[in-house]
């Protein structure tokens, strides 16, 4: 049998100094910025119960999941999102609670995804859920916090928001099968406007299949809702168009210059999950989005609480992708000085470390029997000062 | 000027059909006529830069955004799949995905599971579970009509154009799978970042085709 114990499993990697400290800047920021809005953080367990994301809209495919049994042979994944889990709390253990709940989170997800294409199966995610909100203010609320989230790598982004809504009444008004409504979604979702337009043909023409035709085409800036005023002229498609536009030009005001806020009424990624706005943040640089999230308020009622969310998670592993590939990795912090004793006064070198480290520096108790190693080492590592404490009391050398 | 586009083009004859068809449209590609054996070419005049790949390639450069569009068969979209924006059918390089078998062979006779040979065991996979079928697929990486000729299978699902090949062998189509053209695909934030300029070329390729 071939041994594995050298290697890690595909698409998983150990994290080395500069690119702990990269992630941990990101997680860190992040997290100071949700806690500075309200925020309160939550953790769940890496393991849940195949069923927590097995509910009747399936939004996970189990081909997807990383599957493990417990000790009595119960079905368990390795934690695939943490939306569903914070569902599962706010129904269970939060249902009490004094709405609304602002809650953050920092943690890993695995998905398992095609081998030798460069993914990774263990991401870290964090970010926000507002529960218990149907209000405008709160899907302004989220996004204001997902732009400054962008904000805050420093580089220039893009932040998207989309409807739902739109897709789905007009999708409702159509003559057809669920299996080719979802064909039409998932068609719309890659822009594939050649086999979208064979399928709408085949459905007749009328005003409804001409408007999802141009559907995925409708991205852009604020002259999208003109152009979908126009091709949909309907009173409910409308006041969601309203809606949007009214949220798209306060972010804009909320954005200022930093970034940019368009609109993609082609967003219909997991319809099911999400029942209104629809948001994704892109970094220049990176191929995939950066940000994704919405609002979701059937989801929660699944685990038998029926109230409203909206919410977005960070992928951190792209984040700092996008960081390392524009610049080197930071070094390491550097000692500013290392401790030797001499044989005997271990106790008292242990004791002046720790008197230097009460003044604020970061000190080395040196791991060496004579000094000129000592020396080495420190000069090594740039470390610009070495104390010796021998018999006679401390002696400082630079 | 900003950074260029940047275009994977499948090597080979989506190439010379893409290049033809930048031509077409009034770019200088001299350079990509040219080439030697760089595979990172550009075509000032049009901000563009193009990379020559292998198709499976494309769509990976593509998915991961170190190339903002790309130009790749339809055959290669449906046996890779993959998140990108699939934008035009670009009309050339059409041809088809067949099931062909020896000629007068009666493939859905008998209830035996049937084998088949092909360069697509995706494709082949979703054509039969569509049907029901439960099928042993065999992967072969070279001329996949010497499969059924060896008798190792029932029948093969290929790229057929002229059909000159099978004929020559005593083969026949007898079913087609899918009808296959070069697409235009965009990688998903790059449409984004990088709208105004995609649709500029996309507007000018639509009306040129």
């Amino acid at each position: 049998m071939r041994n594995y114990d050298l290697i890690t499993p595909e698409g998983t990697k150990d994290f080395l100094f500069g690119e702990c400290i990269v992630r941990r800047n990101i997680e860190d920021t992040l997290l100071g910025l949700f806690k500075s809005r309200g925020y309160s953080e939550m953790i769940t367990p890496g393991l849940e119960f195949f069923d927590v994301f097995n509910l009747n809209s399936r939004y996970f495919p189990q081909e997807n999941l990383y599957k493990l049994t417990d000790s009595k042979g119960r079905l368990l994944v390795m934690r695939p999102d943490s939306t569903m889990p914070i569902a599962r709390v706010v129904a269970t253990r939060l249902r009490d609670a004094m709405m609304p709940l602002k809650l953050c989170y920092n943690q890993t997800v695995y998905r398992t995804e095609p081998a030798l294409k460069g993914r990774s199966d263990e991401i870290v995610q964090t970010g926000i859920e507002l529960i218990g909100s149907q209000l405008k203010i709160a899907d302004l609320e989220v996004i204001s916090t997902a732009v400054d989230s962008l904000k805050s790598f420093g580089m220039q982004f893009s932040l998207e928001i989309g409807h739902i809504g739109i897709f789905k009444e007009l999708v409702g008004k159509l003559e057809a099968t669920d299996h080719t409504k979802e064909k039409i979604r998932k068609l719309i979702e890659n822009k594939n406007f050649p086999a979208l337009n064979d399928l709408l043909d085949s459905l007749g023409n009328s005003p409804v299949t001409n408007a999802l035709k141009k559907l995925p085409a409708l991205f852009g800036g604020e002259d999208v809702f003109e152009k979908a005023e126009e091709l949909m002229p309907e009173e409910n498609i409308g006041r969601l168009l309203d809606e949007l536009r009214d949220i798209y030009r306060d972010a804009c005001e909320i954005c200022g210059n930093d970034g940019v806020i368009t609109v993609d009424l082609g967003l219909v990624n997991k319809t099911d999950y999400y029942t209104g706005l629809i948001i994704k943040g892109y970094l220049q640089g990176h191929g995939e989005e950066i940000i994704s999230g919405g609002r979701y308020d059937k989801l929660i009622s699944e685990f038998g609480y029926d109230i409203p969310a909206v919410g977005f998670a960070v992928n951190v592993n792209g984040v700092a992708k996008v960081i390392e590939k524009n610049g080197v990795l930071p070094a390491m912090p550097r000692a500013d000085v290392i401790v030797y004793a001499e044989e005997g006064c271990e106790v008292a070198a242990i004791r002046a470390a720790k008197e230097l480290r009460e003044q604020g520096l970061i000190v080395e108790n040196a791991l060496f029997d004579d000094l000129e190693t000592v020396r080495d080492y420190a000069k090594e590592n740039k470390i610009p000062k070495v104390v010796v404490i021998d018999g006679s009391g401390k002696e400082e050398q630079e | 000027m900003s950074k260029p586009i940047r275009i994977a083009l499948t090597k080979g004859r989506l190439e010379k059909d893409t290049v033809g068809l930048l031509e077409k449209l009034g770019f200088d590609c001299t350079a990509v006529r040219e080439k030697g054996r760089k595979l990172i070419l550009p075509v000032p005049d049009a901000n563009l830069e193009v990379v020559l790949a292998k198709a499976n390639d494309v769509i990976t450069y593509v998915e991961h955004g170190v190339c903002d569009i790309g130009v790749v068969g339809k055959d290669t979209i449906m046996e890779m799949h993959g998140k990108f924006y699939e934008l035009v059918d670009l009309g050339f390089g059409r041809c088809k995905f067949a099931l062909a078998t020896k000629k007068g062979y009666d493939f859905y006779s008998g209830y035996g599971i049937k084998t088949i040979a092909t360069k697509y065991p995706n494709v082949s996979r979703r054509f039969f579970e569509k049907k029901g079928m439960d099928t042993e697929i065999i992967k072969i990486e070279g001329s996949v009509e010497l499969a059924p000729l060896l008798e190792l299978a029932d029948g093969i699902v290929d790229i057929v154009e002229t059909g000159t090949t099978l004929k020559e062998n005593g083969l026949e189509v007898i079913e087609d799978v899918a009808p296959i053209s070069a697409r235009l695909i965009a990688n998903t934030v790059s449409l984004k970042m990088r709208q105004a300029e995609i649709e500029g070329l996309i507007k000018l390729i639509e009306e040129n085709l």
